[in-house]
């Protein structure tokens, strides 16, 4: 579960990307955060497994207060919960198979990981990733030879492979064409519906959101402006949170 | 003309002003490269004699010499032999300054070690890098003596300047997208640094170190020239008699350095096109 | 190559890593070159080298620091000459490549029979170091800075035009197709469509190739041809505290040529 206490965020420069935020997220939602750039949806995303630092409140992940982490146990924290970046983020050179076992390299010494050794079960969890991905037969090709929607998808085998109670993701289909996108984001929905994990998700496009995630999260300005079931949403909250009607695009056109 | 267009065009640059004192500039480096002490003009005339001697002996290939055999030789005097010979020096000097270059780019770049400590290590490379290779060459062997050992700390100190510098760069421009999803997955540094920094650069480093090598095998068979060993030595040895040089001797081993260093030239290009 | 044997049933072949015959052939490489170097171990003399440096670089035979900066001093004449060398050779080498750079480029003028050996001969005269060309150049036209000149110019000649056939090969085309689509003739489309292209890096290489030359040409009074290495050649036997001061000297004179040229190369950008 995670919870937000009165969260601020301020910046050296004075920008307060975060106002005075109360959340609580249970496990196994489909939550979807949605609102301008600049808005503060990353400043939140990226909060709840400290890539941020925030400056006041308190962000607790089942009653772990994350801003108190360091060192070991802020990395044994980050390995249970598996990030999807827009960009996808693979260690391009090497093979798919590998990157994905990047996942496990927190569940081993130092010194093993150094030389590559992972323990059998964890290659076979490697593979098992890949293939709930339905990509397992490209795990020896060279991660930058792949589409796209293919490295997003190896992005997830590697969250999966960390056996996570949570996946943040940051604008994970946004580099994508529109017919992958939806790939993509039923490939979350399996991962959410089969495996229980919870799904937290920062959203470009609004009308992907309200299909995929049950429960929106509308930002504007650091503030939280709707917290409720998707089916709640219509134009006049659209209006509320964009301060404006929808930019076209920010509607991806999907049925 | 409207005004907008008169004040731009009042305003526009007035190249030619620089480029006429750039012009000049030059104009006046030639000028003094041609006109100062010691250009003994005449020498050249004689020159074309010479010429026509060298050219003659010259591609008169003492092929015993070249491979070692005939005369009481052999195959550990032949110039093959220290072709061979300058080879091994540099490919063991080579990778020594590889090896050794590998920390100090990590201590000259900025993304490792922040802002103000890069450049200590960038001036540290910088004062190895400019010390010239020949000089360091000459110091080594007037204390180690004329074995391989001086020719292999020559280049392998030179190499840590020259290649310490671009692997620092190579560190800066990576792309550093892999590394934020190692921090996301709670890799320690020594984990990042294994999986995020080294697969990214190791093809670039692979070939800068190869070019390297290419470099420093020319560099090698000079150092024979100042006496510290390697096919330098018998060329210098077949010219000390400016008189009346040895070029027989200087032709044989003038195609050996020529073939050695066309080949590996060759080499290291097609391997390093397969590395990217 | 090894079989994963997932528990859903399917299997994965992991394909043989070329890694591991590199390496060992690598290693068998570097054990085999360790062969042909004799190593004599105990000619070694560490210690012989710390008496070289303390000679060189304090004051010997009775002389004062005053003594040793003062000499510094009096290499004002081989600093200008070893410039001179540099300058000369540069300038000559550099410019004669260009005619010889726009023929070879196959894209200028297509006859193969011409840029492949032109190529070649371009290629042999910068991969010959200039130091060689220097001691031939010596044995020929005697001492004094000419053979310098020479050695540099023929360097200076071979990289250049390589690095300008290339620039020329990959340069691209279609401001000269604009051009020539309004109505230029071929001279003045090349003149503002691709001169304009090359010109900049031609001056650029020029600079970056003087660079290199001044650390080449420092020593090659060594050789014979006049400047910084004539003074190191006719110390080393008797006057070692010479020698250091002249090393300072030719490592300042780089250092400053160095961060100059850096300087008017990040200006031109």
């Amino acid at each position: 579960m995670i919870r937000f206490i009165d969260v601020v965020k301020t910046y050296p420069n004075g920008v307060q990307a975060l106002k005075g935020v109360n959340l609580t997220i249970n496990d196994g939602e489909f939550v979807a955060i949605i609102g301008l750039s600049g808005a503060g949806k990353s400043t939140l995303l990226r909060s709840i497994n400290k890539m941020h630092s925030i400056t006041s409140g308190q962000v607790l992940v089942d009653d772990v207060d994350v801003g108190q982490l360091k060192g070991k146990q802020l990395r044994m924290l980050r390995r249970s919960i598996g990030m999807i970046f827009q960009s996808f983020n693979l260690v391009k050179r090497m093979s798919v198979f590998n990157n994905v076992l990047t996942g496990r390299v927190a569940y081993h010494p130092t010194f093993k990981t150094l030389f590559g050794i992972f323990p059998k079960e964890d290659k076979i969890l490697a593979l098992e990733s890949l293939d709930t991905m339905g990509i397992l037969e490209k795990a020896f090709t060279r991660a930058d030879q792949l589409s796209g929607g293919q490295q997003q998808r190896v992005a997830l085998a590697r969250s999966l492979a960390q056996k996570p109670k949570v996946i943040l993701a940051d604008e994970p289909v946004a580099s994508l064409d529109p017919i992958t996108t939806v790939q993509v984001m039923n490939d979350f929905t399996k991962v959410n519906r089969d495996f229980g994990i919870t799904i937290v998700a920062n959203m470009h496009h609004v009308d992907l959101a309200l299909k995929y995630a049950k429960r929106i999260i509308g930002i504007r300005d650091g503030v939280v402006v709707f917290d409720g079931p998707s089916s709640e949403i219509n134009d006049d909250i659209l209006v509320q949170i964009y301060g404006r009607s929808l930019a076209h695009n920010e509607i991806l056109g999907v049925e | 003309m409207n005004e907008r267009v008169q004040t731009t065009f009042a305003k526009r640059p007035r190249t030619w002003i620089a480029n006429l004192i750039l012009t000049l500039c030059i104009v006046g480096l030639v000028v003094y490269s041609f006109t100062g002490s010691q250009i003994n003009y005449n020498s050249l005339a004689q020159a074309g004699i010479k010429f026509n001697t060298m050219i003659n002996e010259i591609v008169d290939i003492n092929w015993g010499y070249f491979f070692g055999y005939g005369d009481g030789a052999s195959f550990n005097d032949g110039i093959v032999f220290k072709m061979l010979e300058t080879i091994a020096m540099t490919l063991f000097g080579t990778l020594i300054g590889a090896v050794l270059a590998l920390p100090f780019g990590f201590l000259a770049s900025e993304n490792v070690v922040g802002k103000k400590w890069c450049k200590v290590g960038e001036t540290i490379l910088v004062l190895i890098r400019v010390f010239p290779e020949l000089i360091l060459a000459f110091i080594l062997v007037k204390g180690l003596g004329m074995t391989p050992l001086t020719v292999i700390f020559t280049i392998g100190i030179h190499s840590i300047g020259m290649l310490g510098k671009l692997f620092a760069e190579s560190i800066d421009n990576m792309d550093r997208s892999s590394l934020e999803a190692l921090d996301s997955v709670g890799a320690n540094a020594w984990q990042k640094v294994r999986y995020g920094i080294i697969p990214n650069i190791m093809p670039e480093l692979t070939s800068v170190t190869l070019y390297r090598f290419d470099i420093n095998l020319r560099s090698a068979t000079i150092f024979g020239l100042v006496g510290a060993g390697g096919i330098g030595l018998p060329l210098s040895l077949a010219l000390t008699n400016t008189a009346d040089p040895a070029w027989e001797m200087a032709g044989t081993v003038l195609l050996a350095i020529v073939i050695m260093v066309l080949v590996v030239d060759f080499l290291s290009g097609y391997l390093r096109k397969k590395l990217v | 190559m090894q079989v994963y044997r997932l528990p859903n049933g399917k299997t994965v072949k992991k394909p043989f890593n070329r890694f591991w015959i590199v390496l060992p052939l690598f290693v068998a490489l570097c054990v085999g070159m360790a062969f042909v170097i004799p190593i004599n171990w105990s000619n070694i003399r560490f210690a012989e080298l710390l008496v070289i440096l303390r000679k060189m670089f304090t004051p010997q035979n009775n002389r004062t620091w005053g003594d040793y900066f003062a000499f510094m001093l009096t290499l004002g004449d081989e600093i200008a000459d070893t410039l001179q060398m540099s300058f000369a050779g540069t300038l000559i080498g550099c410019f004669l490549a260009v005619p010889v750079a726009i023929i070879s480029a196959s894209n200028v003028v297509k006859l193969k029979w011409l840029s492949v050996p032109v190529k070649f001969f371009l290629n042999l005269m910068r991969t010959i170091p200039t130091l060689m060309w220097t001691a031939l150049a010596v044995a020929l036209v005697g001492f004094g800075i000419l053979p310098g000149i020479a050695a540099i110019a023929l360097f200076s000649f071979g990289i250049m035009g390589k690095m300008l056939y290339e620039a020329i090969e990959t340069v691209d085309m279609n401001p000269f197709e604009a051009l020539e689509s309004v109505g230029a003739n071929k001279v003045g489309a090349f003149r503002y469509a691709i001169f304009s292209q090359i010109f900049p890096i031609f001056i650029s290489y020029t600079i970056y190739i003087f660079e290199i030359n001044i650390r080449a040409s420092a020593m090659l009074g060594y050789v014979g041809a006049g400047g910084l290495g004539t003074v190191i050649k006719n110390n080393v036997m008797y006057a070692y505290d010479r020698v250091g001061a002249t090393v300072i000297v030719m490592f300042v004179m780089i250092l400053v040529i160095q961060l100059l040229s850096n300087f008017v190369r990040r200006k031109l950008q």
